[in-house]
């Protein structure tokens, strides 16, 4: 399935907290169907990277451009930015008590997708809306994709889940939802081999839907599954070094110091 | 509208020709007032005196000086008696717009909006009523409003009205006992499974809606029923103060469960007594949800009077803005072998206030009993509050008893997490809140359970602005 081609263009990101400036001026460039890897070590800034596009209020303070096709969505609201087809995985994502996956999932498609006014319709190109049944099909089809048993969709989300779980569900999500552009943060840590490949397929699914990925990650054990177009390496709040996959084996072998300088 | 009514036959004179019997009672309580209610509904001597005696009870009885702010409660500007064909005075036009608007984006059918809203005291379900009435006639089950049950059954009620909740167990149950007008009466016989919920909404009339309802259930040995009362959709009154009584006895082995789902507007009073009598293997659970009003306090109570009786009370309760909801539950081990939980959700936002109160009282005499309280509280902001008032007091080592608290505030980074999935911050909100209740939800019958989820949707995006 081919959609349509969009660019999400990241352009001289900053963003810092207190007065400390943590993210020193990102640009990057995503077009629809690309695989993008973001490398760094801990402290470099990626998490923090991945929270501010997605607009967590708790970095107020930023500067610089986040086009989704031409719009700048860096002031946009959280849900509005996933209403112009943004979608994170997060690292640590938080528990629902008594809201079923299958509950969240629905409200957050019709959120995304059946806006609820008339003006919300025409300034999104949400996916058509579907049937209660219909979503219900799609989402035990996705569910089955990632292996996930049907009385998974019926738990609290994300309560009492293993690592594994959560990160199932963060894949589940993005499948479900159809976001333009995913970002993964960590979505490989706490997953043992046979979970890593089925997220990774899921990654190579959504890249073959259409959507533009990046894949924040701290080691290049997932890169095994998942070929990148380009990666970037992430060191204290900047980019210092872009490349294709060959970067990846270079830092397997010769670590993060050896990047900077080489 | 048809005359046969049997809902009419509770005002006997008056609803037929309401000029001549037009009838309002004079502002305030006096001996006098009292006298004239009784009059207008041409009750037993019994009653008439047991009214009386009530007055006295209320004016020698202070306010409880516990619990909400009562103090600013005026006893002399309320109307302690309007003749229902009156409540037809208020007129659509004149509600209130936030109600009118919650009526409509609740999508309740006009109707119903009317009679919510106390513009029209009749109500298309009387069909339904009446064919439930004649199902439920066959198996010998009584479902009345309660002046219809003192009229018809007058011995029945008199066994029982008023001995477990008598006048003199508190300041506002003397004041139900004296004023009280409406509430349901409901006798279910041996062994009779009541399957389908009754429902005070099938019995619907102008007396049901009274400020000093009083309800009467008896479930003889066996039995099992299931009373709902109430709606989710706000309920305006223009009167200042409700206060209700109920009452009800669960004899051998019978179960009842009372779902009430209340939403008053937010001038109002709620101040209600309720206690369930369980004897020998009976079940009493109460089921009891409280949104709206301006002050609540609502403990319903389950006696546990006969070995191996179980209560079981669920609460949740709902304060927005201005509100105090001062709710909880208690529970009176009498009896060996006997277990009760209680279970309260309340959710506080836009500087709202809930507080828990509990009683959990075990005697000599209950040996081997159980009981478990859980009390959970969600602040949705930092205005808000919640406070938990738990006493217990055990007089029987041989007993099991647990008690959980805990309180907790929605989190910025819950909140990011579901607008990251396309949810503005009042969805959010109302998902997290909705999840929380879910445990006592999902006990309410199905339309309940959904309006209910629709209505802390409406709260929410109206708190959250």
């Amino acid at each position: 399935m081919k959609t349509k081609n969009y660019k999400l263009r990241i352009n001289n990101l900053k963003a810092e907290i207190g007065n400390r400036e943590i993210i020193k001026g990102i640009s990057l460039k995503i077009s629809s169907g690309e695989i993008h890897a973001i490398m760094g070590p801990n402290g470099s800034g990626k998490s923090t990277f991945a929270q501010i596009l997605m607009g967590n209020p708790a970095y107020a303070s930023k500067s610089g451009e986040v086009e989704i096709g031409s719009k700048n969505i860096l002031h946009l609201k959280p849900e509005e930015r996933a209403r112009e087809g943004l979608f994170l995985a997060f690292q640590n994502p938080l528990s629902i008590p008594g809201v079923s996956v299958a509950n969240f999932l629905k409200t957050a498609y019709q959120s995304l997708h059946s806006p609820k006014t008339k003006d919300q319709r025409l300034k999104t190109n949400a996916n058509p809306a579907l049937s209660v049944w219909d979503f219900n099909e799609k989402l035990v089809k996705d569910a089955d994709y990632l292996s996930l048993p049907r009385e998974f969709l019926k738990r609290s989300v994300n309560e009492d889940f293993s690592g594994g779980e959560k990160k199932k569900l963060e894949m589940l999500q993005a499948l479900v939802l159809k976001p333009k552009f995913a970002i993964f943060d960590e979505i490989d840590t706490g997953l043992d081999i046979d979970a890593l490949k089925v997220v990774a397929q899921g990654i190579v699914r959504l890249q073959k839907e259409g959507a533009g990925l990046l894949i924040i990650t701290h080691y290049s054990r997932l890169l095994k599954f998942v070929r990148p177009d380009f990666i970037h390496i992430l060191m204290d709040g900047k980019i210092v070094k872009s490349g294709g996959s060959e970067l990846a084996a270079l830092l397997e072998k010769k670590g993060y110091a050896a990047i900077k300088s080489h | 509208m048809p005359q046969s009514n049997p809902i009419n036959t509770s005002y006997p004179l008056g609803f037929h020709e309401p000029e001549k019997y037009f009838f309002k009672s004079e502002k305030g309580l006096s001996e006098k007032v009292i006298e004239n209610i009784s009059w207008h509904k041409k009750e037993p001597e019994w009653m008439r005196k047991f009214r009386l005696d009530a007055l006295k009870i209320f004016y020698s009885k202070t306010l409880p000086t516990w619990g909400g702010e009562l103090g600013k409660i005026n006893f002399n500007n309320i109307y302690y008696y309007i003749k229902p064909t009156n409540k037809k005075a208020v007129s659509w036009e004149t509600l209130p717009e936030e109600i009118k608007r919650t009526y409509d984006r609740i999508g309740i059918p006009e109707a119903e909006k009317k009679y919510l809203g106390g513009v029209s005291a009749q109500y298309e379900s009387e069909v339904v009523y009446k064919s439930i009435q004649k199902t439920l006639g066959k198996k010998g089950v009584i479902f009345l409003d309660m002046d219809s049950g003192l009229r018809e059954y007058p011995e029945l009620v008199k066994q029982y009205f008023g001995t477990l909740i008598p006048p003199h167990d508190n300041k506002f149950a003397a004041l139900n006992s004296a004023a009280w007008s409406g509430g349901s009466f409901i006798y279910v016989p041996k062994g009779v499974r009541v399957e389908l919920p009754l429902q005070a909404y099938f019995r619907i009339n102008a007396a049901n809606m009274g400020q000093f309802e009083r309800t009467l259930i008896i479930a003889d040995e066996g039995s099992f029923v299931h009373y709902v009362e109430g709606c989710t959709a706000p309920i305006y009154s223009t009167d200042s103060l409700h206060s209700a009584v109920v009452e009800i006895f669960v004899k051998k082995g019978a179960r009842v469960r009372y779902t009430t789902i209340q939403n008053w507007s937010t001038n109002v009073y709620n101040l209600v007594t309720k206690r369930m009598r369980v004897e020998e293997d009976g079940v009493g659970e109460w089921i009891d949800g409280n949104l709206g009003s301006k002050l609540t306090m609502k403990y319903p109570s389950v006696y546990l009077m006969g070995k191996g009786a179980r209560g079981e009370i669920l609460s949740i309760a709902y304060a927005g803005p201005g509100q105090h909801q001062d709710a909880g539950g208690k529970a009176i081990h009498f009896a060996p072998y006997t277990t009760s939980k209680i279970t309260s959700k309340s959710v506080s936002v836009g500087g709202g206030r809930t507080s828990y109160r509990g009683l959990l009282q075990v005697f000599q005499s209950a040996k081997g009993s159980k009981s478990k309280v859980v009390c959970d509280a969600l602040l949705i902001d930092d205005a808000s509050r919640s406070d938990t008032y738990p006493t217990m007091d055990i007089k029987q080592n041989n007993t099991q008893i647990e008690h959980e608290a805990t309180v907790s505030k929605i989190g910025d980074e819950q909140l990011f997490y579901l607008m990251s999935r396309g949810l503005s911050k009042a969805d959010a909100e109302a998902m997290i809140v909705n999840g929380f209740i879910e445990p006592i939800v999902k006990e309410l019958p199905l339309e309940y359970a959904v309006e209910l989820n629709r209505l802390i949707q409406l709260e929410m995006e109206g708190s959250v602005g």
